[in-house]
C-alpha cells in the first residue's frame, strides 16, 4: 500500500472560502482513488487547511491499477461500412489506431466498439496527472492575478510539496515546481523545513508553530474561550459564524480577552454585538444573567499574548468603533423618527418604483387593508407601517446597514412609543432566513407582509422577477418570508390568503386588474409554498403537497396544511387504496366532463340509484365535515362510498350509446368524485401497492 | 519600544522602502481621498512599465470629519503609500520587514492578513487583498490591483497603504490621535485640531452647495477639453478636482441617491478616458520607464 502527501503554500486565503474548497478537493480525490482501483475511497483521505496552506494525505493507495480490458468506442456503424458492407476509411483508421482488426469489432450497439487490453497505470502516474488538475481547477468565488499576471487563482502560490512513499513526486502547479520544502509560522518560525513524509511534516510543523488540523485548532480555541470567559464569571456567546471564521484565521490558534469602556454598555446591545461580531470578528461575553459584559474574546495567531499587546490593540480598536457608534447614536436621537419621513423622499427605493417615502405610503395602505381584512383596526401596525423605513436615514443604519429595522425599533422604544409599535418596527424585516424567528406580534407580521408584498408586486410589475440563479432584489426570500408568516403554526392569527394579499399589493400599485401580473405572482408563490412544505419541519412528501394544492392554496395556507396533514395520515391507512382507486376510476372515465347534475329519471339500475342516494347523503355529510375542517373524517366518509362504487362499476356500463344516459352517469360519478376535490386531487398520490398488502 | 513620533514613523518607512529600490515620490498637491488617486499609483499601474514608489499622501475625506472631537476619526489623515509593479512574490515578507524596521518584535505581536477587497466606483478600479491587522487593529490596506480605469492590468501592482496616525497612536500607546507627537516636540493636536474643527464645520455646514455644483460642472468641462487636446495629465488633475467636489457635496448632504449614481458615473467616465489616454501617451513615448537608469 502506498501513501501520498501534498501541500500548497499560498498567501492568506479568505476564511469563508476554505470549507467549500476542501469539500471539492475531497470529492475529486475520491474519484482519483477509485480511478486507481481502490475498492473504497473514503477511508484513506485526509484534507485540511490553514489560512495559507491546503494539504491532503492519502493512505492505503494501491500501487498501480489492475491490468484490465477496456471497451473503446469508435465511429457510428452507419459511417463504418459503405453501401457494399465494406469498412470505410473511418473504421479502418479507428482499428489501426487501436491496434485491432475487423474481427475484434463487437456486434452490439449503434457504434463500432473494440475491446482493448490495458496495462494498469501506476498510482503515482495518475496522481502526477490528477493533482495539478484538481488544485488548478478549483473554482474560487473571486480570483486574482499577481506579478506578471499570467495565472489566475485565489491568492499567489509560493511552494508545493508532493511526496509519494517518501520520495518527491514532481508536479507543477501554475508554474511552481513541487519539492519537499515548506515554511513554518509566518512570524514565529518562518524558516524553511524539509519533509519526506506526512508524519515528519506533522511533527516539524507542530514545532514550527503550525497546527495543521482545522478541527484541532477549533478545539483549542473553544476550550480557551470557556476559560477566558470564566475568568470574568461569564460565558462566551454561542456563535457558529465566528467559529467558522476563526478556525481559518490562524495557524497557531490562540485567544485573548479584552475590554471596552464600560460606559459604552449604555449603547443599544444590538449595536455593540454587531460591531464586535460582524466588524471585529470578536465574541461577546455574557454574565450569568445573560447580560452583555464589557469583556470580549478576540482571536490571535499565537498561543499567548505575552506583553498584553493583543489585549491592548483589541480594546483600542473596539473603543474606537464604539466611539463612532456613540457619535451616530447621539446625533440620531436629536431627530425623532416621525420627522425623518420627509427625508425618505430623497432615498431611492428603485428608479422605477419611486423613493422610500412612496414605498412607505404603499406599505401603510396595504397594512390598513390587511387590518380591515382581519377585522381589527390595529393602530400599532398602522403607526409602525408609517415609521418602519425611517431608520434608513439615520447615521447608525448608514454605518451598520445590517441593523435596519432594529435601529428603528430601538429608537422608537426610546421615544416611548408603545411596545406594539416599536416591536413591529424592530421585527418587520423578519423572517429573512428559514430558521429566523417571525415577528413576535400580529402588528409586526402585518407590517412585514405589507412591506414584502409591496416589494414583490413592485418588482414583478416592472419585469424584474428572478431568473435562474439571479435574484438581485431577493424576491424569493421576500416571498418565502410571506409564506412563513402565513403558515405560522403557533399563532394562526394572520388569517389572510396569498391571493388576497396579492390583490391588496396590486391595488396599492394601481394595478387592480392586471391579470398577467397576478398569475405571475401566484405561480411564483406556489413554488415557494411547495418548497417550504416539502423541505421544512412540515416534512410533507411532494405528492401530498401536489395533491392538496390542487384543492386550492391561495386562500389559506393554514387550511392547506390541515388538508395535507389529513392526506398524510390517510395515505398510510389500508382503506386509502379504496379512495385512490375510486378517485382514479372516476377521473379516467369522466375526463372532460364537468356537470354534477343527475337526472334521477334516467337512472336505470339499482346500483346507480343506490350510489346516487349515497352520493347525496354522504356527500352532504362530507360537505359538512369539510366546512368544519375535519378533513380526515371527510376522507374516511368518502372511503365508505367505495363498496357502492364497486357495485356500480360491476353492474353499470357508463359508456353506452345513448348520450343522455351516458352523460347522466358521468355526472353521477363526478358528483361522487367532486365531494372531496376541495381537499385534494388524490389521484396525484403515488403509492407502492405492496405496502398495503395485509 | 522607544516612544515613536508621527515623523519618525514616516522617516523609517521612507528609508526602509528607499533601501528596497523605491523612488520617494512627494504627495499629490491637490485634494485627494486616498494615496491611490495620486498619479503615481492610478496612472503608473497602467501598462507594462515597471514602477516602485513610496510617498506620504494627505487624504481628505470630508464625510469622516468629526469636528476634532473623535479621538480616532479624521477628515484629513495621512497615508504612507507604497506601489510595487510588478508585485514581487516576497511582498508580504517585505511588508513584515517594514514593521520590524519600525521596531515591532513580531513574535510578541499578533499579525494577520484578513480578506478585504478594494473597489473604487469613481476610478473604475478594483483589487483583491487584505486588511492587515496588528493586534486586532487594521494598520494597513494591502491590494493587488486588478483593474484601473476599466482596464485589465498586466503586470499586476501591489499597493501597500499604511495608516500613519493609527500606527503612531498604537505604537506610542496614545488613546487619542490628538495626543501623539508629530516631531520636534510638536503635538499632532496643537498642529492639526483647528484644521479638523474648521473643515468639519465647513464641509458639513458651510460649503456653498450651488458653488460646488457649478465648480463640478466647470472642472468636468475643463477635464474634457484637456482630454480632447490630448493632455492627459492636466485632464487627470481636473478629474481629481471633480472627485473632491463630489465628496464635499456628499458630506454636505447635497447629493440625492439618484444624483449620486449620476455624479459617480461622470467622474468615472473621466477616469476611464484618462486611463486609456495615458496608456496611449506612454506607448507613443515608447514606454520610457522600461529603460531604468540602473537596477537597484
Amino acid at each position: 500500500m502506498s501513501e501520498y502527501f501534498f501541500e500548497l503554500l499560498t498567501e492568506e486565503i479568505p476564511a469563508s472560502m476554505l470549507d467549500a474548497a476542501l469539500a471539492s478537493i475531497h470529492t475529486s480525490l475520491e474519484k482519483t482513488i477509485l480511478e486507481m482501483g481502490a475498492s473504497t475511497p473514503a477511508a484513506g483521505i485526509k484534507v485540511t487547511a490553514t489560512p495559507r496552506r491546503i494539504l491532503f494525505f492519502l493512505s492505503n493507495l494501491p500501487e498501480k491499477q489492475a491490468d484490465h480490458v477496456d471497451t473503446v468506442k469508435g465511429p457510428p456503424k452507419k459511417a463504418a461500412y459503405d453501401a457494399d458492407g465494406k469498412p470505410t476509411k473511418a473504421l479502418e483508421g479507428f482499428l489501426k489506431k487501436n491496434n485491432a482488426s475487423i474481427d475484434d469489432v463487437l456486434t452490439d450497439g449503434d457504434y463500432i466498439q473494440v475491446k482493448r487490453n490495458v496495462t494498469g497505470r501506476a498510482a503515482k502516474e495518475i496522481l502526477a496527472e490528477r493533482v495539478p488538475q484538481i488544485i488548478e481547477g478549483l473554482r474560487w468565488p473571486k480570483m486574482m492575478r499577481w506579478g506578471a499576471g499570467e495565472y489566475s487563482y485565489i491568492r499567489p502560490i509560493h511552494s508545493v510539496i508532493s511526496v509519494f512513499d517518501s520520495a518527491h513526486l514532481p508536479i507543477r502547479i501554475f508554474g511552481v515546481e513541487s519539492g519537499t520544502k515548506t515554511v513554518g509560522h509566518r512570524t514565529l518560525a518562518p524558516d524553511w523545513i524539509n519533509v519526506t513524509s506526512y508524519g515528519e511534516y506533522q511533527t516539524k510543523l507542530e514545532l514550527a508553530r503550525v497546527v495543521i488540523d482545522v478541527v484541532r485548532r477549533r478545539h483549542v480555541m473553544a476550550e480557551r474561550a470557556l476559560v477566558l470567559a470564566k475568568q470574568v464569571q461569564g460565558t462566551p456567546s454561542d456563535d457558529a459564524t465566528i467559529w467558522a471564521q476563526w478556525q481559518y484565521l490562524t495557524e497557531y490558534p490562540g485567544l485573548v480577552r479584552a475590554e471596552f469602556r464600560d460606559d459604552y454598555l449604555a449603547l443599544p446591545e444590538e449595536v455593540l454585538v454587531t460591531v464586535m461580531r460582524v466588524h471585529q470578528k470578536q465574541l461577546p461575553i455574557r454574565d450569568a444573567n445573560g447580560r452583555l459584559s464589557n469583556s470580549f474574546i478576540a482571536v490571535l495567531d499565537n498561543e499567548a499574548d505575552p506583553d498584553g499587546n493583543a489585549a491592548y490593540g483589541n480594546s483600542f480598536v473596539t473603543n474606537a468603533r464604539f466611539a463612532d457608534a456613540k457619535f451616530f447614536y447621539d446625533v440620531d436621537r436629536k431627530t425623532p423618527l416621525a420627522e425623518r419621513i420627509d427625508q425618505l423622499s430623497h432615498l431611492q427605493f428603485h428608479e422605477k418604483l419611486g423613493n422610500y417615502a412612496d414605498k412607505t405610503r404603499r406599505i401603510e395602505t396595504i397594512a390598513r387593508a390587511i387590518c380591515a381584512d382581519l377585522g381589527t383596526y390595529d393602530a400599532d401596525a398602522v403607526t409602525a407601517a408609517h415609521l418602519c423605513k425611517s431608520d434608513l436615514v439615520t447615521e447608525m443604519v448608514k454605518e451598520f446597514t445590517e441593523l435596519q429595522g432594529k435601529v428603528g425599533g430601538i429608537y422608537a422604544r426610546e421615544e416611548k412609543l408603545s411596545d406594539g409599535v416599536w416591536q413591529a418596527i424592530y421585527d418587520h424585516y423578519l423572517p429573512v432566513n428559514l430558521d429566523d424567528a417571525l415577528p413576535r406580534a400580529l402588528s409586526g407580521a402585518v407590517v412585514s407582509l405589507a412591506d414584502k408584498i409591496d416589494t414583490l408586486v413592485g418588482f414583478f410589475r416592472i419585469g424584474a422577477k428572478p431568473t435562474g440563479s439571479k435574484d438581485p432584489f431577493a424576491l424569493r426570500r421576500a416571498a418565502q418570508g410571506v409564506v412563513q408568516i402565513l403558515l405560522n403554526r403557533d399563532k394562526r392569527e394572520v388569517k389572510i390568503g396569498i391571493e388576497r394579499l396579492i390583490d391588496l399589493g396590486m391595488l396599492a400599485h394601481d394595478q387592480p386588474a392586471n391579470g398577467a401580473l397576478k398569475a405571475d405572482l401566484l405561480a411564483f408563490f406556489a413554488e415557494r409554498v411547495r418548497t417550504l412544505l416539502e423541505t421544512s419541519a412540515y416534512n410533507f412528501a411532494y405528492d401530498e403537497v401536489a395533491a392538496t394544492m390542487e384543492g386550492g392554496w391561495a386562500s389559506s395556507l393554514t387550511d392547506l396544511v390541515n388538508r395535507t396533514d389529513a392526506i398524510k395520515v390517510m395515505r398510510d391507512q389500508p382503506n386509502f387504496l379504496k379512495i385512490l382507486d375510486s378517485a382514479k376510476r372516476i377521473a379516467n372515465i369522466t375526463a372532460g366532463h364537468d356537470s354534477t347534475t343527475v337526472d334521477r329519471s334516467k337512472l336505470e339500475h339499482d346500483s346507480e340509484r343506490r350510489l346516487n342516494e349515497l352520493a347525496d347523503t354522504v356527500g352532504e355529510q362530507i360537505s359538512e365535515l369539510i366546512a368544519a375542517r375535519h378533513y380526515l373524517d371527510a376522507l374516511r366518509s368518502f372511503a365508505a362510498l367505495a363498496p357502492e362504487l364497486e357495485s356500480f362499476f360491476d353492474d353499470v356500463m357508463v359508456n353506452v350509446e345513448d348520450e343522455a344516459v351516458r352523460r347522466n352517469r358521468m355526472s353521477l360519478l363526478r358528483k361522487v368524485g367532486n365531494s372531496v376535490s376541495s381537499i385534494a386531487d388524490v389521484t396525484k398520490i403515488v403509492v407502492d401497492r405492496r405496502e398495503y398488502r395485509e | 519600544m522607544s516612544r515613536l513620533s508621527f515623523q519618525s514613523l514616516i522617516l523609517t518607512l521612507q528609508k526602509f522602502w528607499a533601501d528596497r529600490g523605491c523612488m520617494l515620490e512627494t504627495p499629490m498637491d491637490l485634494e485627494v481621498g486616498a494615496g491611490t488617486m495620486h498619479p503615481s499609483t492610478f496612472l503608473r499601474v497602467l501598462g507594462p512599465e515597471p514602477w516602485k514608489a513610496g510617498y506620504v499622501q494627505p487624504s481628505r475625506r470630508p464625510a469622516d470629519g468629526r469636528y476634532g472631537d473623535n479621538p480616532f476619526r479624521l477628515g484629513k489623515h495621512y497615508q504612507f503609500q507604497v506601489i510595487l509593479k510588478p508585485s514581487p512574490l516576497d511582498v508580504q515578507e517585505l511588508y513584515l520587514d517594514s514593521l520590524r524596521a519600525i521596531g515591532l518584535d513580531l513574535t510578541r505581536h499578533d499579525i494577520r492578513f484578513e480578506e478585504d477587497n478594494w473597489e473604487s466606483p469613481t476610478l473604475g478600479a478594483w483589487g483583491v487583498g487584505w486588511q492587515i491587522l496588528l493586534d486586532g487593529m487594521e494598520i494597513t490596506q494591502f491590494t493587488y490591483f486588478q483593474q484601473a480605469g476599466g482596464i485589465d492590468l498586466s503586470p499586476i501592482s501591489a499597493e501597500i497603504t499604511y495608516g500613519l496616525e493609527r500606527l503612531t497612536m498604537f505604537l506610542s500607546r496614545q488613546s487619542s490621535v490628538y495626543d501623539i507627537e508629530w516631531g520636534g516636540g510638536f503635538g499632532y493636536g496643537p498642529v492639526r485640531q483647528q484644521d479638523e474643527r474648521e473643515f468639519s464645520k465647513y464641509y458639513f455646514e458651510v460649503a456653498d452647495i450651488g458653488l460646488h455644483w457649478k465648480l463640478l460642472d466647470a472642472y468636468e468641462g475643463e477635464a474634457r477639453r484637456c482630454l480632447d487636446e490630448k493632455l492627459v495629465l492636466p485632464a487627470y488633475e481636473w478629474t481629481l478636482k471633480c472627485s473632491h467636489m463630489f465628496n464635499t457635496l456628499d458630506a454636505r448632504g447635497a447629493v440625492s441617491v439618484t444624483e449620486r449614481v449620476a455624479v459617480i458615473k461622470r467622474v468615472r467616465d473621466l477616469a476611464v478616458r484618462c486611463a486609456a489616454q495615458y496608456l496611449e501617451s506612454r506607448e507613443a513615448l515608447g514606454f520610457p520607464l522600461l529603460q531604468q537608469v540602473s537596477n537597484v
